[in-house]
């Protein structure tokens, strides 16, 4: 192989494809990135047999060729430097040497036989704006499970409801769901792609803008965009109904400043305990919207929010962390709460955003 | 708390299908040539490649191999198709015309015994209940628990009878009410039912049903957080308060302080109270006189242990959702071979359905009775050696004294009330019992208990000690 390309693309690719190397120790190729030279570009591929990713950049390409070498040590050289000039990229004996105009490097590959091939998926197929779908599983992936003892729910939930993309995720103690409106979907009855999984996804799509073809069967969906494809395998299982425990009916409905509660939580979470518990009272009568935590060790601490406040007088401990998460979906100035009566859940939604929906369960003790 | 999903069906039924046409034959063919493979390929390649796959099926000639994902199924594809083929061509005697690789889901794989044989698949045919989810948070009520459900029999009739009188005017008919009864003899299901019904008759009182011990541990609490005040506030907010399990508040001083205090709130104000204890408040021990006699102010009422007749309607009722496996005659061989308590009743009922479910079959009598043997408590036996212990503990004096010839009043009395219990309680003749108790005449029996019958009559205190001591033999 002998090829040149430019430093900046290529240092993505790598830094990209590093991310998405096997780092486990059963099968060591894994861990490294397959550089396939031909035609007038270089494909940058790596998989961890759950995620793949080819990423295609342009090049001059001298002599064809194949190598792997390790991926850390490919992206972290690269990132060290400039971006603006271009590199080669020689095959010498076992391994590749990298010139630029000031650093010389070589680094050693191994045998790409065992490489696996990435899979290409052959199924249904439509495409929509890149920036809706990245914006749909950031704001609900962070919901997600971390455990996989349910792979089911350490996951996000893609499905179509007439014109709108959904994406939704829980952890069984909160639940987020965000719609978005597409057009000229097919029909998607619900797909299961694990948290791990989109998230890498996602971080490497994010900034970037066009268009999203996105490829899918019942166990593996795939992402092309631009130069870059990105292959997952999907969770055959059935994601928990969970339109069933989105209560329709509201005992009390509060609409406070989006700052001015998150001005309140900050302060709370000085005085929680190692639950995180804080406690939401509402006093409609007397016109109060409060806050209140309390660690028997530290002290006790209460915030009166201002509030425009209905229905009926209520109180509900939740947990501080949940709350404070749901702020990233919510670009709002104001945020709508509402709940559903003493120690049941509670319902966060920007207000005139009826596409974001936070639910929190309440805490028992 | 969690959010809880009522149905977790993870098995496509086409898998379920799928597999079970597999034999241990063919199980066992892809394990020799798992073997074959291994010596193939390098570790490292065998373990990424080869560990999760399984033989799922032979169609004439076409061999169905399950892989754990696209991944694998695209390099076993490329890479390993023709070693694969080899193989299984050896193994299967060419009888091979083509390899096939389908996704299966990771945990849907048939595991493999030690014998190499496949081992059956434990499939959940059923939701499990989760009973415990539906308990209303506000109210602690269980809404399982209800009249309907509620088997009303002799044994608990003037319980039953108090508690609609209590439904239909709360805090003004039995006020406090208290009830007592054995354990598993449904004064939960009774209390409970109580609480969920006046919710529904009168849904502007508020209802709050709660363990002694969680009462006893919420007032720690907020002792602990000086927090004393809320206490009493949370409580005296209720219109109707269940507390369960009282008896265990022998002991508790501040706890019993609390809820005398709590109880006059709720008596003046006319709010309703009810108790349930495993004892009469007149032997529940460590309890302040002052607690007692407001215990005794309202209406004590005990639930005894059900008759044959009861146990066949409770039977009947909770065997409702298994009319395939239970028939009437099962029914009365269970409530004739266990007796009084309910909950050993509906335990038995379980194994007995869950034996049957898994034979698939309803259970012969035969099979009933073998299953109960192990069930069944065995019905207790006292020795008059036993008797003469707890009744000699009972007035503290020393057992040897009993068999001796003293006339000493205190003991004459023990004896006497030993001589009683053995006749009225165990049917012991008459002889035996002089025999037993150091060589007296049976005439000296029958006239010690002719006495103490007469004394019952009218002496208050020889009734409550052969009440307690009743208790104690049980």
């Amino acid at each position: 192989m002998n090829i040149e390309c430019s430093v900046e693309k290529l240092k993505r690719a790598a830094q990209t494809g590093e991310r998405m190397t096997g780092k486990n120790l059963t099968l060591p190729i894994l861990s490294s990135l397959l550089l396939v030279a031909s035609g007038k570009s270089l494909k940058v591929r790596a998989t961890n047999l759950s995620l793949g990713i080819e990423v295609e950049i342009p090049a001059k390409v001298t002599t064809e060729g194949v190598l792997a070498v390790r991926g850390d040590t490919l992206s972290q050289f690269l990132s060290s430097l400039d971006g603006n000039q271009m590199i080669t990229l020689k095959e010498v004996g076992d391994t590749l040497s990298l010139a630029t105009k000031e650093s010389r490097a070589t680094i050693k590959t191994f045998p790409y036989e065992d490489f696996p091939t990435i899979p290409v998926v052959d199924g249904e197929s439509f495409k929509l704006p890149l920036e809706k779908f990245v914006s749909a599983v950031k704001a609900v992936s962070y919901s997600g499970s971390t455990s996989d003892i349910k792979p089911e729910i350490a996951s996000v939930y893609l499905y179509t409801d007439s014109s709108d993309l959904v994406a939704v995720a829980t952890d069984s103690f909160r639940l987020a769901e965000k719609r978005v409106r597409i057009s000229n979907v097919p029909d998607i009855s619900g797909i299961i792609v694990p948290n791990k999984n989109i998230n890498e996804i996602i971080r490497s799509l994010d900034g970037m803008s066009g268009e999203l073809s996105v490829v899918f069967t019942k166990n593996q969906i795939s992402f092309s965009f631009d130069d870059t494809y990105i292959t997952s395998r999907l969770i055959d299982g059935v994601f928990p109904d969970y339109k069933q425990i989105i209560p329709k009916t509201k005992t009390t409905s509060v609409v406070v400043l989006r700052s001015e509660l998150q001005g309140a939580l900050k302060a709370a979470t000085v005085f929680t305990d190692k639950f995180n518990q804080i406690t939401f009272t509402v006093d409609v009568a007397r016109k109060h919207f409060s806050i209140n935590a309390k660690n028997t060790d530290i002290g006790e601490h209460t915030t009166d929010i201002p509030a425009a406040l209905s229905g009926e007088d209520v109180t509900v401990s939740l947990n501080e962390r949940y709350v404070i998460d749901c702020f990233q979906s919510i670009t709002a100035d104001s945020i709508s709460i509402d709940f559903l009566g003493n120690s049941k859940p509670v319902i966060f939604k920007g207000i005139s955003d009826q596409t974001f929906t936070y639910l929190a369960m309440p805490m028992n003790r | 708390m969690l959010i809880t999903f009522g149905k977790f069906s993870t098995l496509t039924e086409t898998y379920y299908n799928a597999l079970t046409m597999i034999n241990t034959d063919t199980a066992s063919v892809w394990n020799t040539c798992l073997k074959e493979i291994e010596l193939e390929v390098s570790k490292a390649n065998f373990s990424t490649w080869f560990r999760h796959t399984s033989l799922v099926k032979e169609d004439a000639g076409i061999i169905t191999v399950g892989v754990p994902n696209e991944f694998v199924r695209d390099w076993l594809l490329n890479k390993y198709n023709k070693l694969i083929t080899k193989v299984l061509l050896n193994a299967l005697e060419n009888n091979v015309r083509g390899v096939e690789y389908v996704i299966v889901k990771h945990d849907m794989k048939p595991k493999t015994d030690e014998n190499g044989g496949l081992s059956m698949m434990s499939t959940p045919s059923r939701e499990l209940p989760l009973a415990d989810l539906y308990i209303n948070k506000e109210d602690n009520l269980n809404p399982r628990y209800t009249f309907d459900s509620f088997i009303v029999g002799p044994f608990n009739e003037l319980g039953y009878a108090a508690a609609q009188a209590i439904i239909a005017r709360p805090g003004q008919s039995y006020n406090p009410f208290f009830i007592y009864g054995n354990t598993g003899l449904g004064k939960t299901h009774l209390i409970q039912a109580i609480g969920n019904t006046i919710k529904i008759k009168h849904p502007a009182k508020k209802v709050h049903y709660i363990t002694l011990e969680k009462f006893a541990m919420d007032y720690i609490n907020a002792v602990h957080n000086n927090k004393a005040n809320t206490f009493k506030e949370k409580y005296r907010k209720y219109d109707v308060l269940i507390i369960d399990d009282i008896q265990f508040i022998s002991k508790m001083e501040k706890t019993q302080e609390e809820l005398f205090h709590l109880f006059n709130a709720f008596y003046e104000n006319g709010k309703q109270i009810v108790f349930s204890s495993d004892k009469h408040p007149n032997y529940i021990t460590g309890l302040e006189a002052r607690l007692h006699s407001r215990f005794s102010q309202g209406m004590i009422v005990d639930i005894s242990e059900p008759d044959f007749e009861s146990r066949v309607a409770i039977l009947r009722a909770k065997a409702a959702n298994h009319q395939n496996f239970i028939t009437p005659e099962i029914i009365s061989a269970i409530a004739e071979s266990v007796e009084g308590n309910i909950r050993e009743l509906e335990g038995s009922l379980n194994s007995v359905v869950c034996h049957a479910e898994l034979k698939g079959r309803v259970p012969s009598i035969a099979d009933v009775k073998n299953l109960l043997k192990n069930n069944v408590r065995p019905k207790k036996n006292v020795s008059v050696a036993e008797v003469v212990k707890i009744v000699a503990g009972f007035y503290s004096i020393e057992e040897n004294l009993i068999y001796d010839k003293t006339r000493r009043k205190e003991i004459v009395k023990a004896r006497q009330m030993i001589m009683y219990i053995l006749r009225e309680m165990f049917n012991v003749s008459y002889p035996l019992i002089g025999q037993k108790l150091g060589g007296k005449d049976h005439t000296t029996v029958i006239h010690s208990c002719e006495k103490i019958k007469n004394d019952l009559k009218h002496d208050p205190t020889i009734v409550s000690e052969l009440e307690q001591l009743k208790i104690m033999f049980k």
